[in-house]
């Protein structure tokens, strides 16, 4: 896992929250003993560049050498382009916590990149200097291709951050409608049935799990019921997580599922807490 | 409000204990057979009505169930809020997050499995209108565009339930064939509104659109503004009243609130059940606990009160069709397998996978029958096409779970 991400890319400006972002980006680097980029997307001169050495020097992130890459235009197609010409591995960049409704329904940068990049992303919300300890990382086991992925990057995380829990959310799918056709059931058949359900989610999960080192970590398999996305997201506050990681969707969402959200659009509708998308497609 | 005599409350409630009461003996008895408890209530409606009852014994017939009577008035308002309530969970269990989910292979998957059917349902009526007993010729379309109908719809917990039975529901084909059904029943509904509308009008141009732009409208505020305002009271809901007894009961108050404001614009009540059903079910904040209290509350209590009724009022034995039945069948069986195959087999999946979905989606079970009551009541349809309908819904609702262990296991 260590050098899962090789390339991490951060989409920088010059604003309050940039020095806690690039040493939220440089610690993750050195994590992951990864290549740091810094994309900018702005005007370009020599006061720019002093400022961007000075950032850089300033939370001691020289020694990463990371590369700088001064580009201009439209902010999302720049560094989405980065992403692919330097095949960038993880896109680290801030986000607001939620959009108002006419900033959901366009898209700000933010949500643009977070919807149509081709590697993991890593969203910061309200990024913090300090750097918290992390407690609780939820894993979603659902929706996506990668969930084998998404779940050893929460074990590997957690255990370098020294998480006290790793849960791993999986989703009894349309609980409601197979509960209510089971109708024709006893009731011991009934409970039976139910625990069967969970049973083999839960199996799944293990099964995953059985493939991944972990150590002395603590992880927890909880079963969600509900609209997939947003019983997740609500599990994340609940707990009070940290840092929520998700595998990719199978597919790029559009603006129909910004009107009609459904999973992964609920969260990043409105981020729980710092999201992490694992997505290994180029990879 | 009015009164009942004392005998008449006597009646009443001996009605609906002996309608309880077989329905559950049969559905129970079919239960070992792994078959859907629609059609033990179907079978106890049969025995208890004109068929068999009427049949041995006249008197004891016309002595329990008396037409008409006070009680039969009473029955008849017992039954219509049934159905009500059935489309209302019939609604509910449409969920546009699968929808969406499985994107737009789902739809094409579920648009072949709704055009071929429709279309078979469609041509042979309009080929053949004596047949199939069309009496108004004016009328053909009208006919000809709900038999289209009653063969595409589906029986989303027959399917859902045989798909438990084969360890299938959480596979991908099993979504698949989830969404595709409930796609389907959606758009079933949607058309069944506005052939509803129609009838009588003798395809006046302007009256039809009428009823199609009020459908349409129906539909898109309901699941943008309606549905938003949900998401806004089911919070508080859910907070601040008692559960479940908040959110059954205002649930269940706007479901027949909606199916009133259907009816007074003109489209039939149980489209705006069905619709007010598909907006809550879509609601975030409807919980999945709550959806099954809400089904098991109307599927044990109201359904067989229901289906129980379809054979009091129409005899199985005087109706029967052979030739009416036989091509009924067969329309429903080639028209889903054929449909619903093609759209299986375009999704990726092996030709047996998709045979065996066919089938799976071959189930008409409840919603047929409704559907067919429903145009029977609306002098849509007469008994005879009533009860070809409702075997047909019997015999595909059986033998798709057979049908789709047989083809897989080969």
């Amino acid at each position: 896992m260590t050098g899962y991400f090789k390339k991490i890319a951060l989409a920088i400006g010059f604003s309050p929250t940039s020095r806690a972002l690039l040493k939220e980006a440089s610690r993750l680097a050195n994590l992951f003993r990864a290549q740091l980029i810094l994309v900018h997307v702005g005007t370009h001169g020599s006061e720019e560049e002093s400022k961007m050495s000075e950032l850089i020097q300033s939370v001691d992130a020289g020694d990463l050498n990371p590369i700088v890459l001064w580009k201009e235009g439209d902010p999302v197609k720049e560094i989405l382009q980065v992403c692919s010409t330097e095949n960038i591995d993880l896109l680290v960049a801030g986000a607001l916590k939620k959009e108002n409704l006419l900033q959901n329904y366009i898209g700000t940068v933010a949500r643009k990149i977070m919807r149509k990049a081709n590697c993991s992303i890593l969203m910061i919300q309200n990024p913090n200097e300090q750097a918290e300890s992390v407690n609780n990382i939820v894993v979603n086991a659902e929706d996506s291709p990668y969930i084998e992925d998404a779940i050893k990057a929460g074990c590997y995380l957690g255990k370098m951050e020294n998480a006290q829990w790793v849960h791993i959310a999986r989703e009894l799918k349309l609980l409601g409608l197979a509960l209510s056709a089971n109708e024709q059931c006893t009731e011991d058949e009934y409970h039976e049935s139910m625990q069967g359900m969970v049973r083999e989610e839960i199996d799944e999960v293990e099964k995953i799990l059985a493939r991944i080192p972990r150590e002395n970590l603590k992880v927890n398999i909880k079963m969600l019921s509900g609209k997939s996305g947003y019983e997740l997201a609500r599990f994340a506050e609940r707990k009070k997580a940290e840092l929520l990681i998700v595998g990719a969707p199978a597919r790029r969402f559009s603006l129909f599922d910004r009107v009609f959200p459904h999973d992964l659009e609920y969260i990043f509708a409105n981020l729980p807490c710092n999201l992490l998308i694992i997505n290994p497609r180029h990879n | 409000m009015g009164k009942l005599s004392h005998g008449d409350v006597v009646h009443l409630l001996i009605q609906l204990s002996v309608m309880l009461l077989l329905g559950r003996l049969l559905s129970e008895s079919l239960r070992k057979f792994k078959q859907p408890a629609v059609i033990g209530e179907i079978i106890a409606g049969i025995l208890l009505g004109p068929t068999v009852l009427g049949m041995i014994n006249p008197e004891w017939f016309q002595a329990l169930y008396p037409v008409p009577s006070a009680t039969a008035t009473v029955l008849t308002g017992i039954v219509q809020v049934a159905v009500i309530m059935l489309l209302f969970i019939a609604g509910l269990e449409v969920d546009l997050h699968i929808v969406w989910q499985q994107g737009k292979q789902a739809i094409a998957t579920s648009l072949l499995g709704l055009i071929v059917p429709f279309s078979f349902g469609f041509v042979f009526p309009y080929l053949f209108p004596d047949f199939f007993g069309i009496a108004d010729q004016q009328d053909k379309l009208t006919f000809t565009l709900f038999m289209g109908t009653a063969m595409a719809i589906s029986a989303l917990p027959v399917i859902v339930r045989i798909l438990m039975d084969l360890n299938l529901f959480k596979s991908k084909m099993g979504m698949l064939v989830v969404t595709s059904a409930m796609i389907d029943d959606l758009i079933g509904w949607l058309i069944f509104s506005v052939i509803l509308g129609m009838i009588g009008k003798k395809g006046e141009s302007i009256s039809i659109l009428n009823t199609v732009l009020l459908t349409i409208s129906f539909v898109a505020v309901m699941l943008t503004l309606g549905r938003g305002l949900l998401n806004r009271i089911l919070p508080w809901i859910n907070k601040k009243l008692a559960w479940p007894g908040g959110v059954l009961s205002i649930s269940l108050a706007l479901c027949f609130l909606g199916a009133a404001f259907t009816e007074y614009i003109g489209l039939h009540a149980i489209f705006g059940a069905f619709i007010i059903g598909v907006a809550f079910g879509d609601s975030k904040h409807f919980s999945e606990r709550a959806k099954e209290i809400v089904h098991q509350f109307i599927n044990n209590i109201f359904a067989p009160l229901f289906f129980v009724s379809i054979g009091l009022r129409v005899n199985f034995i005087t109706n029967f069709d052979w030739g009416l039945t036989l091509a009924i069948v067969a329309i429903a069986f080639a028209g889903k397998i054929i449909g619903s195959g093609l759209g299986t087999r375009l999704g990726g999946f092996s030709w047996r996978e998709s045979l065996a979905a066919s089938f799976g989606m071959n189930a008409r079970g409840a919603m047929e029958i409704i559907l067919g009551l429903v145009a029977l009541e609306n002098g849509l349809i007469n008994e005879r096409v009533f009860v070809s309908l409702v075997i047909m819904a019997l015999i595909t609702s059986m033998t798709s779970g057979p049908l789709m262990k047989w083809v897989l296991k080969k």
